[in-house]
């Protein structure tokens, strides 16, 4: 038995973390890539925006689209709230009313989390060496706060909740780092063009901790089809778009009435796999990408209309008559 | 341990701890015992392993003022507060025969009022009174009780009488920090609990949950509890989560529940609508319910008191209980012990003035510069005069405030309260301070083992009130001596 503010609290707490997260990935590996471009390729600092699906806020602020405005929007700017620093706080605040739910150490350890992104945000603005050193210890310290989560927490419906928050923003984020090879402009020389593919996906990956795990999985080279389809199919790869719509699959089995939301995910699930993914130019592949965001927010508000907001201004929910409200089991 | 000779040689207030000779009291010799056998880097040690303590436990209050940094460490001395268990069981028994009678004052209120058509409580006071709510008149609670959970300030005035200074019946709070200030205390020096027979104190939230368990309308079930909290601005929001916490029980805010037309109390679950069979709020009598008090209030349940009337919910405080909770009122209660309990009260009140009343309103009003004036319905030392440190401007415009509305206003004369040692810059000086003990009742009575001892930092400062600079102890009640 789970208050549906608790709920909907624990639920955002994973997502904002995770995408704290994400979010710090996405800046290393854009970084990764800028170090391979050679002359003669450009990268469109707004598209990063963009591909966050922040172009109009960001332009509301700045008005420039370079690094260092780019950097600030994603890592410091609080009126952004997928900002790292943005995400963290909101992560910090819904623990605050969950103190009495979760384990005792997790108000230290998020605490600590905000802590450390209130005092390194703007060095990792400025310099891309610390940005590097400062993303990964943001990155390591949410490790630690997930390990301490499976480990310490009881197993219930609060537990399914974070991690059904961690995987659709994580399924969601593996299609915004796909994106972001429509964000490159190639040059027209087509072997430096096919060389630099290549080291690009094989950034993208790094920034997954996927690279590795390709090569051993899939193939030493990294070809863009192959590239595809291995972060949004492949079963093994615990961040494919297919992997996290399974973990969620497997979180509403063991949540209450959840057969929609099941079949929903589910369905996703299925026609991603059956997805012809060789065929996708990077136009194509945008396009899907935007189709694949819609349905995971399908699923997202579903989720929310089911668990958290069914009871909203105290409406009794339909098919209950007043006088005949099923009890809750405990 | 070095006590602070200059602060102890100019020092009049009785001291908790040492007698007039400077010497430990019986009850608090195995204390100085072991603090003379630390020397002075230890003690260092231990109060730095206090303050990271304190940190990592993240035991905090909130400042209402401060929005922005919502979470403040309050401050801890390390140096206990000692009480021999005799005196203590003295005190308890006086604690638990107050709270009786002022429930029973406070169902006869709302019901017969025979002590006022006997004479004995006036009715002026009672129409005057702020807290009293018309909408609970002709209820009779569960076992009669309004007041479940009752907070007794008590403090010490020269000659060593002990003293109620208020009783909080509508939502007192500093339980938790009674609980997490023993918890340091074990974690700091765990070597003197053994060697000091201490009462432990950690029953309370098991008595606290068998409390509540009682007013729950479905006998003979297992009862849903919920904690209604204002949310986490409020200043006591982290003791709300912490006592939600170790009763198991749920921490709810006003939004999270809704009563049904038939006057049924659900909360709103993922899985549906879950009854709620005992409320244990947190928020104040004016924000229950919108639709029998504050209109606008966002905080409370629309419905709550109808579905209280009708039994179908237990809520502690009950709604009004605060009618006893009112400085006038106070003057009264000996009074009131000896007409519905027919005995002797066993705690002394102070000294009252009520400006209600021509003689004692003219009496007040000449000796301002002597008495501490306080405003009858407010609490956390908001509000009154202290008159003997007030300047004459201050003084004159609280006379101002008591020609325009007297019913609200009440003094006593200023009581020199007791000090304890305190860690002071590597010394133990003497600082003023105050108990809170927390008692229960339902169909029994509880009180805690000692209480929350709130002591005043600053030195010479009689205030003791967390958002008021104070600061806590722990407190010990201990074997006698045999």
């Amino acid at each position: 038995m789970m208050l549906a503010r608790v709920a909907e609290n624990l639920y955002w707490m994973a997502r904002n973390l995770e995408r704290a997260e994400n979010t710090a990935r996405l800046i290393n590996s854009t970084t990764y890539v800028l170090l391979d471009l050679p002359h003669g390729a450009t990268f469109g600092w707004k598209n990063l925006a963009e591909i966050a699906g922040l172009d109009d806020l960001f332009a509301k602020t700045y008005p420039e689209a370079n690094e260092e405005s780019i950097m600030r929007f994603l890592i410091e700017d609080e009126a952004n709230p997928s900002s790292i620093f943005a995400c963290v706080k909101y992560a910090r605040e819904n623990t605050r009313t969950l103190r009495e739910v979760l384990p005792a150490e997790m108000w230290e350890r998020i605490n600590s989390l905000y802590l450390y992104v209130r005092q390194n945000a703007q060095a990792a603005c400025k310099s891309r060496r610390e940005r590097y050193i400062i993303l990964n210890e943001i990155i390591q310290q949410r490790h630690a706060i997930v390990g301490l989560f499976s480990g310490t927490m009881p197993h219930d419906d609060g537990y399914q909740l974070i991690k059904l928050g961690r995987n659709i923003e994580r399924a969601d984020m593996t299609t915004r780092i796909l994106d972001l090879h429509s964000a490159i402009s190639f040059p027209d020389d087509s072997v430096v063009r096919e060389a630099l593919v290549e080291r690009i996906w094989m950034s993208t990956l790094e920034s997954l901790s996927a690279y590795q795990t390709y090569r051993r999985l899939v193939s030493m080279h990294v070809r863009s089809k192959d590239g595809v389809r291995f972060l949004l199919q492949d079963m093994r790869f615990p961040r494919s778009v297919s992997h996290c719509l399974s973990e969620m699959e497997a979180c509403f089995r063991l949540m209450p009435k959840s057969q929609q939301l099941q079949q929903l995910t589910a369905l996703l699930r299925l026609k991603i796999a059956q997805h012809d993914t060789s065929k996708l130019d990077s136009v194509a592949l945008h396009e899907y990408i935007d189709v694949l965001q819609m349905q995971l927010g399908e699923i997202h508000d579903a989720l929310l209309q089911n668990y958290f907001h069914a009871w909203q201004d105290g409406v009794l929910p339909s098919g209950q008559a007043q006088g005949e409200i099923e009890f809750a089991q405990q | 341990m070095e006590l602070a000779k200059d602060e102890y040689a100019s020092h009049t207030a009785y001291d908790e701890l040492l007698d007039r000779a400077l010497k430990p009291r019986p009850a608090a010799q195995p204390l100085f015992d072991y603090l003379n056998s630390l020397n002075q880097d230890e003690l260092d040690k231990r109060r730095q392993a206090v303050d990271a303590t304190i940190m990592a436990m993240g035991i905090t209050f909130t400042v209402y003022s401060e929005a922005g940094n919502i979470d403040r460490v309050w401050p801890f001395d390390p140096i206990p507060r000692v009480m021999g268990r005799k005196e203590w069981e003295s005190i308890q028994a006086g604690l638990k025969q107050r709270l009786k009678a002022l429930n029973l004052f406070i169902n006869d209120l709302y019901n017969e009022q025979r002590i006022i058509k006997d004479g004995v409580f006036p009715a002026d006071v009672l129409e005057g009174s702020g807290n009293f709510r018309p909408q609970c008149v002709g209820i009779t609670p569960r076992f009669g009780v309004w007041a479940h959970i009752c907070g007794t300030d008590l403090v010490r005035d020269k000659d060593g009488t002990v003293y109620v200074l208020e009783d909080n019946l509508r939502v007192p709070s500093g339980v938790s920090y009674m609980l997490e200030n023993r918890q340091i205390m074990k974690r700091i020096f765990p070597e003197v609990f053994r060697t000091t027979s201490i009462l432990p104190v950690d029953d309370y939230p098991t008595q606290l949950y068998q409390m509540l368990a009682s007013l729950s309308p479905r006998e003979g079930e297992q009862p849903v509890i919920a904690v209604l909290t204002p949310g986490i601005y409020n200043s006591a929001y982290f003791e709300h989560s912490y006592l939600a916490q170790q009763m198991g029980a749920f921490l709810v805010e006003g939004s999270d529940m809704m009563v049904s037309a038939d006057d049924i109390v659900y909360m709103k679950t993922i899985t549906g609508l879950q009854r709620v069979d005992v409320i244990y709020r947190r928020i104040d009598d004016a924000f229950l319910d919108p639709e029998v008090f504050n209109p606008d209030s966002a905080l409370g349940v629309p419905g709550l008191m109808r579905a209280w009337r009708k039994g179908n919910v237990g809520i502690a405080n009950a709604p009004g209980a605060g009618v006893a909770d009112d400085k006038v009122v106070y003057a009264f209660v000996p009074q009131i012990i000896k007409y519905y309990l027919n005995e002797e009260p066993i705690l002394a009140n102070v000294p009252s003035y009520l400006c209600m009343y021509e003689d004692q309103r003219e009496y007040v009003l000449a000796n301002l510069d002597k008495l501490v004036v306080k405003p009858a319905n407010e609490s956390g030392g908001y509000g009154m005069l202290i008159g003997p440190r007030a300047t004459q401007e201050e003084r004159d415009q609280f006379a101002e405030l008591i020609r325009a509305n007297p019913r609200n206003y009440m003094a006593q004369p200023t009581l020199e309260i007791s000090t304890a040692p305190t860690l002071v810059d590597g010394k133990l000086a003497p600082r003023h301070l105050d108990l809170r003990p927390f008692v229960l009742q339902s169909d029994q009575l509880y009180a805690t083992t000692g209480g929350l001892t709130r002591v005043a930092m600053r030195k010479g400062s009689l205030v003791v009130n967390s958002s008021q600079g104070g600061g806590s102890k722990d407190t010990w009640i201990v074997e006698d001596a045999a």
